[in-house]
Protein backbone atom coordinates (compact mmCIF):
# COMPACT_ATOMS: atom_id res chain seq x y z
CA UNK A 1 0.00 0.00 0.00
CA UNK A 2 1.44 3.23 -0.80
CA UNK A 3 0.65 6.31 0.93
CA UNK A 4 0.71 10.08 -0.12
CA UNK A 5 3.82 12.07 1.35
CA UNK A 6 1.61 13.98 3.46
CA UNK A 7 -0.18 11.22 4.96
CA UNK A 8 1.38 10.21 8.49
CA UNK A 9 2.38 6.71 9.46
CA UNK A 10 -0.34 5.75 12.55
CA UNK A 11 1.13 2.62 14.04
CA UNK A 12 0.48 1.07 17.83
CA UNK A 13 4.15 1.14 19.80
CA UNK A 14 3.64 -1.61 22.46
CA UNK A 15 0.58 -1.90 24.54
CA UNK A 16 -0.10 1.62 25.39
CA UNK A 17 0.84 4.15 22.52
CA UNK A 18 0.14 4.75 18.97
CA UNK A 19 3.25 6.33 17.32
CA UNK A 20 2.61 8.82 14.12
CA UNK A 21 5.22 9.32 12.15
CA UNK A 22 5.13 12.19 9.68
CA UNK A 23 8.12 12.52 6.80
CA UNK A 24 11.20 11.80 8.68
CA UNK A 25 12.95 14.71 8.51
CA UNK A 26 13.95 17.98 10.88
CA UNK A 27 11.88 20.46 8.79
CA UNK A 28 9.82 23.36 10.15
CA UNK A 29 7.18 22.48 8.12
CA UNK A 30 7.12 19.06 9.09
CA UNK A 31 7.83 19.95 12.90
CA UNK A 32 4.53 22.75 12.51
CA UNK A 33 2.54 19.07 11.82
CA UNK A 34 3.63 17.44 14.75
CA UNK A 35 2.38 20.49 17.41
CA UNK A 36 -0.53 21.48 15.69
CA UNK A 37 -1.76 17.55 16.32
CA UNK A 38 -0.16 17.26 19.51
CA UNK A 39 -2.37 20.57 20.61
CA UNK A 40 -5.38 18.87 19.12
CA UNK A 41 -4.72 15.60 20.93
CA UNK A 42 -3.61 17.39 24.08
CA UNK A 43 -7.36 18.95 24.25
CA UNK A 44 -8.77 15.58 23.76
CA UNK A 45 -6.65 14.26 26.48
CA UNK A 46 -7.61 16.59 28.67
CA UNK A 47 -11.45 15.66 28.59
CA UNK A 48 -12.10 11.99 30.03
CA UNK A 49 -10.74 10.01 27.50
CA UNK A 50 -8.52 6.89 27.29
CA UNK A 51 -5.62 9.04 25.90
CA UNK A 52 -2.67 10.57 27.76
CA UNK A 53 -0.44 13.64 27.03
CA UNK A 54 0.68 13.50 24.03
CA UNK A 55 4.86 13.56 23.40
CA UNK A 56 6.32 15.14 20.36
CA UNK A 57 9.38 15.25 18.57
CA UNK A 58 10.86 16.30 15.43
CA UNK A 59 8.42 14.45 13.05
CA UNK A 60 6.24 12.41 15.12
CA UNK A 61 4.31 12.37 18.21
CA UNK A 62 3.82 9.13 20.53
CA UNK A 63 0.11 9.39 22.05
CA UNK A 64 -0.19 7.07 25.08
CA UNK A 65 -3.47 5.53 25.83
CA UNK A 66 -4.70 3.13 28.52
CA UNK A 67 -5.17 -0.58 26.76
CA UNK A 68 -7.64 -1.11 29.84
CA UNK A 69 -10.43 1.52 28.34
CA UNK A 70 -9.81 1.12 24.54
CA UNK A 71 -9.17 -1.09 22.12
CA UNK A 72 -6.01 -0.66 20.44
CA UNK A 73 -7.08 -0.91 16.52
CA UNK A 74 -9.73 1.64 18.17
CA UNK A 75 -7.11 3.65 19.36
CA UNK A 76 -4.99 4.09 16.00
CA UNK A 77 -8.01 4.54 14.13
CA UNK A 78 -8.87 7.37 16.28
CA UNK A 79 -5.73 8.65 16.24
CA UNK A 80 -5.23 8.64 12.57
CA UNK A 81 -8.41 10.35 11.99
CA UNK A 82 -7.20 13.81 14.24
CA UNK A 83 -3.66 13.06 12.72
CA UNK A 84 -5.21 13.54 8.42
CA UNK A 85 -8.04 15.83 9.29
CA UNK A 86 -7.46 18.88 7.07
CA UNK A 87 -7.12 21.66 10.10
CA UNK A 88 -3.73 19.66 10.61
CA UNK A 89 -1.91 22.96 9.28
CA UNK A 90 -3.98 25.23 10.93
CA UNK A 91 -2.25 27.06 14.01
CA UNK A 92 -5.66 26.87 16.27
CA UNK A 93 -4.45 27.07 19.67
CA UNK A 94 -1.08 27.74 19.45
CA UNK A 95 0.94 29.47 21.25
CA UNK A 96 1.89 33.52 19.99
CA UNK A 97 5.46 33.27 18.63
CA UNK A 98 7.62 34.23 20.96
CA UNK A 99 11.67 35.26 20.63
CA UNK A 100 13.94 33.82 23.56
CA UNK A 101 17.39 35.52 23.80
CA UNK A 102 20.27 33.51 25.54
CA UNK A 103 23.49 35.59 26.51
CA UNK A 104 26.05 33.25 25.95
CA UNK A 105 29.41 33.38 26.98
CA UNK A 106 31.47 31.13 24.44
CA UNK A 107 34.77 29.95 24.12
CA UNK A 108 37.46 29.52 27.30
CA UNK A 109 36.09 27.41 30.19
CA UNK A 110 32.40 28.19 29.28
CA UNK A 111 33.43 26.67 25.52
CA UNK A 112 35.86 24.00 26.27
CA UNK A 113 35.21 22.84 22.58
CA UNK A 114 35.42 25.77 20.62
CA UNK A 115 38.46 24.95 19.38
CA UNK A 116 37.61 21.30 18.45
CA UNK A 117 34.34 22.91 16.42
CA UNK A 118 36.74 25.80 14.85
CA UNK A 119 39.62 22.96 13.91
CA UNK A 120 36.88 20.85 12.54
CA UNK A 121 35.12 23.72 10.40
CA UNK A 122 38.33 24.78 8.99
CA UNK A 123 37.92 28.10 10.89
CA UNK A 124 38.60 30.67 13.54
CA UNK A 125 37.03 30.48 16.80
CA UNK A 126 35.51 33.77 16.34
CA UNK A 127 33.90 32.88 13.15
CA UNK A 128 32.32 29.72 14.74
CA UNK A 129 30.88 32.20 17.65
CA UNK A 130 29.75 34.71 14.61
CA UNK A 131 28.04 31.73 13.02
CA UNK A 132 26.76 29.87 16.13
CA UNK A 133 24.97 33.90 16.90
CA UNK A 134 23.92 34.34 13.29
CA UNK A 135 20.94 32.96 13.01
CA UNK A 136 17.29 32.17 14.68
CA UNK A 137 17.00 28.80 15.66
CA UNK A 138 13.37 27.06 16.14
CA UNK A 139 12.72 25.04 19.23
CA UNK A 140 11.49 21.62 17.37
CA UNK A 141 11.44 19.58 20.60
CA UNK A 142 11.87 18.86 24.19
CA UNK A 143 13.43 15.65 25.90
CA UNK A 144 16.82 14.07 26.95
CA UNK A 145 16.21 16.31 30.33
CA UNK A 146 13.55 18.16 32.01
CA UNK A 147 13.72 21.49 29.95
CA UNK A 148 16.20 20.23 27.31
CA UNK A 149 15.25 22.02 23.62
CA UNK A 150 16.52 20.78 20.24
CA UNK A 151 17.27 24.22 18.32
CA UNK A 152 17.86 23.73 14.67
CA UNK A 153 19.33 24.30 12.06
CA UNK A 154 22.90 25.01 12.91
CA UNK A 155 24.89 26.42 10.30
CA UNK A 156 26.32 23.81 8.20
CA UNK A 157 29.93 25.10 8.32
CA UNK A 158 29.99 24.46 12.04
CA UNK A 159 27.73 21.61 12.22
CA UNK A 160 29.87 19.47 14.38
CA UNK A 161 29.14 15.56 15.04
CA UNK A 162 29.02 14.49 18.49
CA UNK A 163 32.39 13.93 20.47
CA UNK A 164 33.31 10.33 19.67
CA UNK A 165 33.63 9.47 23.70
CA UNK A 166 30.70 11.83 26.03
CA UNK A 167 31.38 14.03 28.69
CA UNK A 168 30.66 12.04 32.55
CA UNK A 169 29.91 15.92 33.68
CA UNK A 170 28.52 18.91 31.54
CA UNK A 171 27.94 21.79 33.55
CA UNK A 172 24.69 23.56 33.98
CA UNK A 173 24.00 26.08 31.08
CA UNK A 174 26.44 24.77 28.79
CA UNK A 175 25.91 25.33 25.13
CA UNK A 176 26.19 22.57 22.56
CA UNK A 177 26.36 21.35 18.58
CA UNK A 178 25.36 18.09 17.85
CA UNK A 179 25.22 18.04 13.89
CA UNK A 180 22.97 20.68 13.23
CA UNK A 181 22.06 20.68 15.97
CA UNK A 182 22.22 22.81 19.10
CA UNK A 183 21.21 23.37 22.45
CA UNK A 184 21.67 24.12 26.51
CA UNK A 185 22.05 21.60 29.64
CA UNK A 186 19.18 22.81 31.81
CA UNK A 187 21.33 20.44 34.63
CA UNK A 188 24.86 19.42 34.97
CA UNK A 189 24.81 15.84 33.73
CA UNK A 190 26.72 13.35 31.50
CA UNK A 191 26.89 14.86 27.52
CA UNK A 192 27.99 14.52 23.94
CA UNK A 193 27.20 17.81 22.44
CA UNK A 194 30.69 20.05 20.87
CA UNK A 195 30.02 22.79 24.44
CA UNK A 196 31.31 26.11 22.23
CA UNK A 197 30.02 28.49 25.94
CA UNK A 198 27.18 28.45 28.54
CA UNK A 199 24.35 31.04 29.31
CA UNK A 200 23.54 31.78 32.68
CA UNK A 201 19.73 31.55 31.53
CA UNK A 202 17.64 29.31 33.94
CA UNK A 203 16.14 26.75 31.49
CA UNK A 204 14.31 24.66 33.50
CA UNK A 205 12.78 26.00 37.42
CA UNK A 206 9.99 23.35 38.81
CA UNK A 207 8.43 26.82 40.68
CA UNK A 208 7.92 28.72 37.22
CA UNK A 209 4.74 27.52 35.37
CA UNK A 210 5.56 26.42 32.86
CA UNK A 211 9.12 25.10 34.28
CA UNK A 212 10.33 25.01 31.20
CA UNK A 213 11.80 28.51 30.09
CA UNK A 214 11.36 26.92 26.52
CA UNK A 215 8.05 25.94 23.96
CA UNK A 216 8.46 24.08 20.89
CA UNK A 217 7.70 26.48 18.25
CA UNK A 218 9.71 29.20 19.98
CA UNK A 219 12.63 30.86 18.49
CA UNK A 220 15.95 31.17 20.51
CA UNK A 221 19.01 33.72 19.34
CA UNK A 222 22.20 33.35 21.07
CA UNK A 223 23.45 36.57 21.83
CA UNK A 224 27.55 36.90 22.55
CA UNK A 225 28.54 38.56 25.97
CA UNK A 226 31.93 38.49 27.28
CA UNK A 227 32.62 36.44 29.73
CA UNK B 1 5.61 9.65 62.99
CA UNK B 2 8.79 9.81 61.64
CA UNK B 3 11.44 7.87 60.82
CA UNK B 4 15.23 9.65 60.94
CA UNK B 5 17.76 8.29 58.73
CA UNK B 6 20.94 7.29 59.63
CA UNK B 7 22.35 5.33 56.59
CA UNK B 8 20.39 6.18 53.00
CA UNK B 9 21.59 2.99 51.10
CA UNK B 10 22.56 2.43 48.06
CA UNK B 11 19.84 4.35 46.23
CA UNK B 12 16.93 5.23 48.57
CA UNK B 13 14.07 7.50 46.58
CA UNK B 14 10.42 8.61 47.53
CA UNK B 15 8.29 7.18 44.50
CA UNK B 16 4.78 7.53 43.81
CA UNK B 17 3.04 6.15 41.21
CA UNK B 18 4.93 8.56 38.79
CA UNK B 19 4.34 11.79 36.81
CA UNK B 20 2.89 11.24 33.84
CA UNK B 21 1.75 14.02 31.22
CA UNK B 22 5.09 15.90 31.19
CA UNK B 23 6.90 13.98 28.22
CA UNK B 24 6.74 16.89 26.59
CA UNK B 25 8.95 19.47 28.37
CA UNK B 26 11.70 16.60 28.77
CA UNK B 27 10.13 15.39 31.99
CA UNK B 28 10.60 11.32 32.51
CA UNK B 29 7.60 9.81 33.64
CA UNK B 30 9.38 8.18 36.71
CA UNK B 31 7.48 6.56 39.41
CA UNK B 32 8.14 3.52 41.18
CA UNK B 33 10.54 1.21 38.66
CA UNK B 34 8.90 -1.81 40.45
CA UNK B 35 4.90 -0.79 40.09
CA UNK B 36 3.98 -4.37 41.75
CA UNK B 37 5.87 -3.89 44.60
CA UNK B 38 4.66 -0.88 44.94
CA UNK B 39 1.37 -0.99 44.84
CA UNK B 40 1.48 -4.20 47.06
CA UNK B 41 3.23 -2.55 49.92
CA UNK B 42 0.65 -0.10 49.80
CA UNK B 43 -2.16 -1.99 50.17
CA UNK B 44 -0.88 -4.11 53.35
CA UNK B 45 -1.61 -0.72 54.81
CA UNK B 46 -4.65 0.25 53.48
CA UNK B 47 -2.93 3.00 51.81
CA UNK B 48 -4.01 3.60 47.81
CA UNK B 49 -2.27 1.47 46.17
CA UNK B 50 -0.36 4.70 44.46
CA UNK B 51 0.84 6.91 47.91
CA UNK B 52 4.01 8.07 47.70
CA UNK B 53 6.64 5.09 49.45
CA UNK B 54 10.67 4.68 49.73
CA UNK B 55 11.98 2.68 47.23
CA UNK B 56 15.24 0.93 48.53
CA UNK B 57 17.91 -0.43 45.31
CA UNK B 58 19.81 -3.53 46.22
CA UNK B 59 21.16 -2.25 50.01
CA UNK B 60 18.18 -0.18 51.66
CA UNK B 61 18.36 2.22 54.30
CA UNK B 62 18.70 2.25 58.09
CA UNK B 63 16.53 4.48 59.81
CA UNK B 64 15.61 4.85 63.47
CA UNK B 65 11.69 4.98 64.70
CA UNK B 66 10.66 7.84 66.70
CA UNK B 67 7.23 6.94 67.28
CA UNK B 68 5.50 3.70 67.36
CA UNK B 69 4.27 2.80 63.40
CA UNK B 70 2.82 0.33 61.05
CA UNK B 71 4.98 0.24 58.03
CA UNK B 72 4.84 -2.68 54.95
CA UNK B 73 7.54 -3.53 53.06
CA UNK B 74 7.39 -5.42 49.81
CA UNK B 75 9.36 -6.89 46.58
CA UNK B 76 12.93 -8.11 46.86
CA UNK B 77 14.10 -9.50 50.02
CA UNK B 78 17.17 -6.80 51.25
CA UNK B 79 17.75 -8.56 54.31
CA UNK B 80 15.39 -6.45 56.51
CA UNK B 81 15.54 -6.64 60.03
CA UNK B 82 14.73 -4.16 63.39
CA UNK B 83 17.06 -3.96 66.76
CA UNK B 84 16.99 -4.06 69.53
CA UNK B 85 14.83 -7.50 69.23
CA UNK B 86 16.84 -8.54 66.28
CA UNK B 87 13.92 -9.77 64.42
CA UNK B 88 13.68 -10.01 60.56
CA UNK B 89 11.69 -8.15 58.53
CA UNK B 90 11.03 -10.30 55.22
CA UNK B 91 8.92 -8.95 52.51
CA UNK B 92 4.99 -8.87 52.10
CA UNK B 93 4.08 -8.04 55.28
CA UNK B 94 3.08 -5.04 56.97
CA UNK B 95 4.71 -4.72 61.12
CA UNK B 96 4.45 -2.88 64.08
CA UNK B 97 7.26 -0.48 65.01
CA UNK B 98 8.22 0.79 68.52
CA UNK B 99 9.66 4.27 68.99
CA UNK B 100 13.31 3.84 69.37
CA UNK B 101 13.47 0.89 66.92
CA UNK B 102 16.28 0.47 64.27
CA UNK B 103 15.07 -0.81 60.73
CA UNK B 104 18.27 -2.08 58.51
CA UNK B 105 18.55 -3.40 55.08
CA UNK B 106 21.65 -4.18 54.64
CA UNK B 107 21.19 -6.30 51.20
CA UNK B 108 19.70 -7.87 48.69
CA UNK B 109 19.08 -11.90 50.16
CA UNK B 110 16.95 -12.94 47.79
CA UNK B 111 13.94 -11.74 44.87
CA UNK B 112 13.64 -8.66 43.09
CA UNK B 113 16.10 -5.74 43.15
CA UNK B 114 14.34 -3.29 44.88
CA UNK B 115 11.62 -3.47 47.92
CA UNK B 116 9.17 -0.72 49.04
CA UNK B 117 8.69 0.40 52.65
CA UNK B 118 4.84 1.91 52.97
CA UNK B 119 4.03 4.46 55.62
CA UNK B 120 0.45 5.22 56.78
CA UNK B 121 -1.21 7.39 54.26
CA UNK B 122 2.25 7.63 52.27
CA UNK B 123 5.42 9.58 53.28
CA UNK B 124 4.31 13.28 53.80
CA UNK B 125 6.20 14.79 51.07
CA UNK B 126 4.78 17.96 48.24
CA UNK B 127 3.80 17.36 45.30
CA UNK B 128 5.45 18.60 42.51
CA UNK B 129 4.34 18.74 38.83
CA UNK B 130 1.23 16.09 40.17
CA UNK B 131 3.33 13.70 41.88
CA UNK B 132 5.43 13.28 44.80
CA UNK B 133 8.09 11.54 42.67
CA UNK B 134 11.62 11.59 43.22
CA UNK B 135 13.00 13.04 39.54
CA UNK B 136 16.68 12.67 40.15
CA UNK B 137 17.17 13.84 36.41
CA UNK B 138 15.52 17.31 37.29
CA UNK B 139 16.26 17.25 41.17
CA UNK B 140 12.79 17.98 42.33
CA UNK B 141 10.17 15.93 43.90
CA UNK B 142 10.35 13.51 46.64
CA UNK B 143 12.65 14.91 49.14
CA UNK B 144 14.70 17.69 47.47
CA UNK B 145 14.78 15.60 44.36
CA UNK B 146 17.62 13.63 45.60
CA UNK B 147 18.02 10.11 47.53
CA UNK B 148 17.86 9.83 50.89
CA UNK B 149 20.79 10.55 52.73
CA UNK B 150 21.79 10.19 56.93
CA UNK B 151 19.93 12.85 58.79
CA UNK B 152 16.94 13.30 57.03
CA UNK B 153 13.68 12.83 58.28
CA UNK B 154 10.72 10.86 57.06
CA UNK B 155 7.20 12.05 58.45
CA UNK B 156 4.06 9.62 56.99
CA UNK B 157 1.14 11.50 55.61
CA UNK B 158 -1.01 10.32 58.26
CA UNK B 159 -1.08 9.42 61.95
CA UNK B 160 -0.73 5.87 62.38
CA UNK B 161 -3.75 3.56 62.91
CA UNK B 162 -2.43 0.51 64.48
CA UNK B 163 -3.33 -1.75 62.11
CA UNK B 164 -2.91 -5.94 62.40
CA UNK B 165 0.64 -7.63 61.38
CA UNK B 166 -0.38 -8.98 57.76
CA UNK B 167 1.48 -11.19 55.81
CA UNK B 168 0.93 -11.59 51.78
CA UNK B 169 0.11 -15.13 50.72
CA UNK B 170 3.22 -16.30 49.44
CA UNK B 171 2.47 -16.83 45.92
CA UNK B 172 0.93 -12.74 45.54
CA UNK B 173 4.55 -11.84 46.32
CA UNK B 174 7.21 -11.08 43.56
CA UNK B 175 8.81 -14.01 42.15
CA UNK B 176 12.83 -14.78 41.84
CA UNK B 177 15.23 -12.47 39.20
CA UNK B 178 14.73 -15.00 36.31
CA UNK B 179 11.28 -14.01 34.57
CA UNK B 180 10.23 -13.61 31.45
CA UNK B 181 9.38 -10.94 29.68
CA UNK B 182 7.08 -10.68 27.36
CA UNK B 183 7.11 -8.56 24.35
CA UNK B 184 5.44 -7.16 21.48
CA UNK B 185 7.15 -6.59 17.91
CA UNK B 186 8.43 -2.71 17.42
CA UNK B 187 6.35 -0.64 15.43
CA UNK B 188 8.98 -0.65 12.24
CA UNK B 189 8.68 -4.41 11.39
CA UNK B 190 10.61 -5.03 8.34
CA UNK B 191 11.98 -8.66 6.92
CA UNK B 192 15.15 -7.35 8.92
CA UNK B 193 13.68 -6.55 12.39
CA UNK B 194 11.64 -9.66 12.10
CA UNK B 195 15.17 -11.86 12.35
CA UNK B 196 16.78 -9.13 14.81
CA UNK B 197 13.36 -9.82 16.97
CA UNK B 198 13.68 -13.56 16.84
CA UNK B 199 17.55 -13.19 17.84
CA UNK B 200 16.64 -10.94 20.61
CA UNK B 201 14.18 -13.36 22.37
CA UNK B 202 16.47 -16.05 21.51
CA UNK B 203 18.98 -15.00 23.44
CA UNK B 204 19.63 -15.57 27.38
CA UNK B 205 20.37 -11.89 28.82
CA UNK B 206 22.13 -10.78 31.86
CA UNK B 207 21.35 -7.53 33.63
CA UNK B 208 24.38 -5.45 33.23
CA UNK B 209 26.06 -3.58 36.15
CA UNK B 210 25.72 -0.06 35.01
CA UNK B 211 21.23 -0.83 35.03
CA UNK B 212 19.78 2.20 36.58
CA UNK B 213 16.17 3.74 37.13
CA UNK B 214 16.74 5.00 33.44
CA UNK B 215 16.80 1.83 32.10
CA UNK B 216 18.32 -2.15 32.34
CA UNK B 217 21.49 -2.75 30.10
CA UNK B 218 21.33 -6.58 28.88
CA UNK B 219 24.71 -8.33 28.51
CA UNK B 220 24.73 -11.06 26.05
CA UNK B 221 26.18 -11.87 23.00
CA UNK B 222 25.85 -8.41 20.89
CA UNK B 223 22.99 -8.24 18.35
CA UNK B 224 23.88 -7.09 14.70
CA UNK B 225 22.74 -3.64 15.25
CA UNK B 226 21.91 -1.17 12.74
CA UNK B 227 23.94 1.63 11.65
CA UNK B 228 20.96 3.51 10.34
CA UNK B 229 19.92 6.24 12.53
CA UNK B 230 16.59 7.14 13.57
CA UNK B 231 14.72 10.69 13.98
CA UNK B 232 14.15 10.68 17.63
CA UNK B 233 10.81 9.95 18.70
CA UNK B 234 8.60 9.61 22.27
CA UNK B 235 9.36 6.07 23.25
CA UNK B 236 7.39 4.10 26.48
CA UNK B 237 8.88 2.53 30.00
CA UNK B 238 9.67 -0.97 28.26
CA UNK B 239 10.93 -0.02 24.96
CA UNK B 240 13.93 -1.79 24.09
CA UNK B 241 16.51 -0.08 22.15
CA UNK B 242 19.36 -1.30 20.24
CA UNK B 243 22.70 1.10 20.41
CA UNK B 244 25.37 0.90 17.68
CA UNK B 245 27.23 -1.58 20.22
CA UNK B 246 24.64 -4.37 19.99
CA UNK B 247 23.66 -4.48 23.87
CA UNK B 248 20.18 -3.64 24.24
CA UNK B 249 18.97 -1.47 26.61
CA UNK B 250 15.18 -1.93 28.21
CA UNK B 251 13.63 1.27 29.49
CA UNK B 252 12.93 1.96 32.85
CA UNK B 253 10.55 4.12 34.78
CA UNK B 254 13.25 7.36 34.60
CA UNK B 255 13.53 6.98 31.03
CA UNK B 256 14.26 10.07 28.80
CA UNK B 257 10.55 10.82 26.95
CA UNK B 258 12.26 10.33 23.84
CA UNK B 259 15.05 8.33 22.06
CA UNK B 260 16.95 7.95 18.90
CA UNK B 261 17.78 3.91 18.85
CA UNK B 262 16.13 1.56 16.71
CA UNK B 263 13.45 -0.47 18.67
CA UNK B 264 13.94 -4.02 18.56
CA UNK B 265 10.71 -5.05 20.89
CA UNK B 266 8.44 -3.36 23.47
CA UNK B 267 8.11 -5.14 27.14
CA UNK B 268 4.46 -4.94 27.59
CA UNK B 269 3.06 -3.06 30.67
CA UNK B 270 1.77 -5.77 32.68
CA UNK B 271 5.77 -7.31 32.91
CA UNK B 272 6.95 -3.70 33.91
CA UNK B 273 7.29 -5.12 37.87
CA UNK B 274 9.46 -7.92 36.60
CA UNK B 275 11.84 -5.71 34.84
CA UNK B 276 12.15 -3.52 37.81
CA UNK B 277 12.64 -6.44 39.64
CA UNK B 278 16.07 -7.12 38.02
CA UNK B 279 19.32 -6.74 39.37
CA UNK B 280 22.58 -6.88 38.06
CA UNK B 281 23.44 -10.05 36.98
CA UNK B 282 19.71 -11.08 36.79
CA UNK B 283 19.00 -13.56 33.81
CA UNK B 284 16.35 -12.63 32.20
CA UNK B 285 14.56 -13.96 28.87
CA UNK B 286 11.96 -12.52 26.56
CA UNK B 287 8.91 -14.09 24.88
CA UNK B 288 6.57 -12.37 22.08
CA UNK B 289 3.27 -12.14 22.59
CA UNK B 290 0.08 -11.04 20.85
CA UNK B 291 -1.21 -7.81 21.41
CA UNK B 292 -4.62 -9.53 23.19
CA UNK B 293 -2.21 -11.45 25.24
CA UNK B 294 -0.39 -8.10 26.57
CA UNK B 295 -4.09 -6.82 27.29
CA UNK B 296 -5.33 -9.50 28.86
CA UNK B 297 -1.89 -9.50 31.36
CA UNK B 298 -2.61 -6.50 31.95
CA UNK B 299 -6.62 -6.98 33.37
CA UNK B 300 -4.92 -9.87 34.86
CA UNK B 301 -2.52 -7.68 37.15
CA UNK B 302 -5.45 -5.22 38.02
CA UNK B 303 -7.46 -8.31 39.16
CA UNK B 304 -4.44 -9.44 41.32
CA UNK B 305 -4.10 -5.99 42.76
CA UNK B 306 -7.93 -5.88 43.75
CA UNK B 307 -7.72 -9.51 45.39
CA UNK B 308 -4.46 -8.38 47.71
CA UNK B 309 -6.27 -5.08 48.31
CA UNK B 310 -9.59 -7.38 49.44
CA UNK B 311 -7.61 -9.78 51.24
CA UNK B 312 -5.84 -6.89 53.23
CA UNK B 313 -8.82 -5.56 53.81
CA UNK B 314 -10.64 -8.76 55.39
CA UNK B 315 -7.74 -9.65 57.26
CA UNK B 316 -7.93 -6.17 59.18
CA UNK B 317 -11.46 -6.76 59.65
CA UNK B 318 -11.37 -10.13 61.38
CA UNK B 319 -8.67 -8.81 63.17
CA UNK B 320 -10.56 -6.23 64.79
CA UNK B 321 -13.31 -9.08 64.96
CA UNK B 322 -10.87 -11.00 67.42
CA UNK B 323 -9.76 -8.11 68.94
CA UNK B 324 -6.23 -9.10 68.01
CA UNK B 325 -5.00 -5.72 67.29
CA UNK B 326 -1.02 -5.94 67.09
CA UNK B 327 -0.09 -4.48 70.72
CA UNK B 328 3.12 -2.48 69.97
CA UNK B 329 3.75 -2.03 73.55
CA UNK B 330 3.76 -5.30 74.65
CA UNK B 331 5.73 -6.28 71.23
CA UNK B 332 8.64 -3.91 71.89
CA UNK B 333 9.17 -4.85 74.80
CA UNK B 334 9.25 -8.72 73.91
Amino acid sequence: MTRSLDEPLVRPFGDTAVLVSFREAIDPAVNDRVHALTRRIRRLAASDDPFGSPVPAYSSVLVPFDPLRVDADEAVDHVRVLASSDDDRTVEGAEPNRTIELPTRYGGDAGPDIDEVAGWAGLTTSDVVELHASVPYRVYMLGFAPGFAYLGRVPAAIATPRRDSPRARVVAGSVGIAGEQTGVYPFESPGGWQLIGRTDAVLWDVRRDPPALLAPGDTVRFVPVKS
Amino acid sequence: MTLEILDGGLLTTIQDAGRPGFGHLGVPEGGAVDPDAFAAANLLLGNSADAAAIEMTLSGPTFRVRNAVTIAIAGGDLGGFVQPRDRRLPPGAAYGLAAGDTVSFPGRVSGGARAYVALPGGVNVAAVLGSRSTCLAGGFGGLEGRPLRRGDTIEAATADTARAELHLPADSVAGSGAPVVRVLPPPAMSDRDDGLLAAFTAAPWSVGPDSDRMGLRLAGPPLAAERRTVVSHGVTWGTIQLPPDGSPIVLLADHQPTGGYPVVAVAIAADRGALGACGPRDRVRFREVTHDEAVTALRERRERLEATSAAVEAAAVAARDEESWLDLSSWAGG
